[in-house]
């Protein structure tokens, strides 16, 4: 990849150009739900600050985790702590697809794309499946 | 939305690239600029517009991108045909390798409408209105759709893809049962063409470290081989963070194989066999 | 002459040589991954279960033994995922001699948090 070689003397060549990548390449459910792991589990590494202070709270008295809990209950809070679960369920079944494919099973494409729907449904239908027991359980309560 | 094999073109026709800009990122003289429109052939019926990459290093211009108008009933049926009809009626300019004309050889490797494919076994019929072709992603291209596989071919060179014996050479043949035969097929076949490569995000990032898809599917060739006797040799020479661990299975490899392979899968047997003679 | 190196594509290639190692990392970022399933699945089943609780109700449910002791696990197998995640993610994007801090930084990150996360679950847990 280095420049041309030129003869002594001459004006140095142009270096030749890159073609485009991810500017030009097709979005695939391989290279989408894979960013889309790697980017839900940057975001739960920020949640775990969360929860962390969150336990921290817990841990120094009723009054501090009074003061996170209002936080969490907000509209703010719900929608992020929303976003937080599907993000966890994301990853969540998109590491068990990983930890399956380490065992090399499941890498006919065929396999590949249905596993790969099957993570996006699985998601979405236990983040709703989560809040709906989460908020009957708090309504009951 | 359930891919059988790799020749079934993408379905999804509303996200035909990611949402970013153009030239994102791109160094100066890479960004691709606006091109020629060449006209029409006179007395066509019927036409495909086709938005090809072109580079010349003697114009000291930036690549960019030319839109020709082929008669789909004067050329054949494949994207190599159109190819070839432009540089005979259009402009000889045209440059591109081809070969075999017959998805053998791995000289028209190129990205075609987002995904890399071989020109000579991909329909033109299977394309998008106008079809984009750009040379094979995230390579240093030394004239319109040629890249320099110099590097690439380095790569695969630091692998030593040949047979490492240590005890003497037998009077004929070194035996081989035919299971033991069979653990390189699907790897053996592979033709070089780059186009997994040349698809893998993290080769674009670490291209100059990672071995990527195609050297590691040779690399897992010479390793499932029983007659090879440099097993261990191999193995230290690939376990590294960058050569090996920079695949984090996203599979783009195997989507792309125009031969129908599974890079994926030998780089899985590669780690597999990393930390089976760990334990 | 305008080439800034003149090193053969071989030897680029070669770099500096196989680092012959890197199996580890990979083992324990899917040991740790084995173990958050279980760890998690219950973490969420637990919010779930006492969602709308108060103070009292929470402490004291934490202060069992056996969510006292899993909800170590959880933070001790999270933070340890975490640092090897984001490093592997700090390699693959950034390349100048700015990586070195920023992995540093990482792992202080996760472990610092980690333990005050333990210290906090211990609190509760020993609390009269």
């Amino acid at each position: 990849m280095d420049a041309k070689s030129t003869p002594p003397g001459t004006k140095a060549p142009r270096p030749r150009p890159f073609s485009p990548h991810i500017q030009i390449y097709r979005p695939q459910l391989t290279s989408v739900l894979s960013i889309a792991n790697r980017a839900t589990g940057v975001l739960l590494s920020l949640a775990a600050i969360g929860l962390v202070i969150w336990l921290s709270a817990a841990a120094a008295g009723p009054e501090p985790y009074a003061v996170v809990q209002r936080a969490l209950v907000s509209w703010t809070g719900q929608v992020v702590l929303f976003g937080v679960t599907f993000a966890f369920f994301l990853h969540l079944c998109g590491g068990i697809r990983h930890l399956v494919w380490d065992t090399v099973h499941g890498f006919a494409l065929r396999s590949i794309y249905i596993s790969g729907w099957s993570v996006v449904a699985a998601s979405a239908a236990l983040t709703v499946a989560a809040w709906t027991g989460g908020l009957l359980v708090a309504g009951w309560r | 939305m359930i891919v059988e094999s790799s020749d079934q073109v993408s379905g999804f026709s509303w996200l035909k690239r990611f949402p970013i800009p153009r030239n994102f990122k791109m160094t100066a003289e890479s960004q691709v600029e606006k091109g020629l429109t060449w006209p029409a052939p006179e007395g066509a019926t019927l036409t495909k517009a086709f938005d090809v990459y072109r580079y010349d290093p003697d114009s000291g211009d930036n690549p960019r991108l030319d839109r020709f108008h082929v008669d789909l009933n004067d050329c054949g049926p494949m994207v190599l045909d159109a190819l070839i009809w432009i540089k005979n009626k259009v402009d000889s300019t045209l440059t591109f390798r081809r070969s075999c004309r017959e998805g053998v050889c791995g000289s028209c490797s190129m990205n075609m409408d987002g995904t890399n494919w071989l020109a000579c076994t991909r329909f033109i019929s299977d394309l998008d209105t106008p079809a984009t072709i750009y040379p094979l992603a995230n390579m240093s291209i030394i004239k319109d759709l040629v890249p320099d596989q110099t590097h690439l071919f380095a790569q695969y060179a630091t692998i030593e893809p040949w047979l490492r014996s240590k005890t003497p050479e037998p009077e004929k043949e070194r035996l081989q049962s035919p299971e033991e035969r069979s653990r390189i097929d699907g790897y053996y076949e592979c033709i070089l063409c780059f186009c997994c490569t040349s698809g893998c995000p993290s080769h674009w990032w670490n291209g100059d470290r990672f071995l990527g898809p195609a050297v590691l599917l040779q690399a897992w060739r010479w390793l499932a081989d029983s007659r090879d006797e440099a097993t261990e040799e191999r193995l230290d020479n690939l376990e590294d963070p960058f050569r090996l661990y920079r695949c984090h299975t996203i599979l783009n490899c195997t989507r792309t194989c125009p031969k129908g392979l599974n890079p994926g899968k030998a780089i899985a047997e590669i780690k597999k066999m990393i930390i089976e003679r760990e334990s | 002459m305008s080439r800034r190196s003149f090193r053969s594509p071989l030897g680029r290639a070669i770099g500096l040589g196989s680092a012959k190692r890197g199996s580890r990392h990979w083992f324990a970022e899917r040991a740790t991954a084995v173990a958050l399933v279980p760890l998690t699945v219950w973490f969420l089943a637990s919010i779930v279960a006492h969602a709308g609780s108060d103070y009292t109700v929470f402490t004291a449910w934490l202060r069992t033994p056996f969510a006292a002791g899993a909800m170590v696990l959880l933070l001790v197998a999270l933070f340890h995922h975490a640092a090897l995640g984001l490093q592997v993610v700090i390699e693959d994007y950034v390349h100048s001699s700015a990586r070195f801090a920023a992995l540093i930084a990482i792992q202080l990150c996760c472990y610092g948090l980690s333990v005050i996360g333990i210290i906090a679950v211990l609190r509760v847990a020993f609390r009269s």
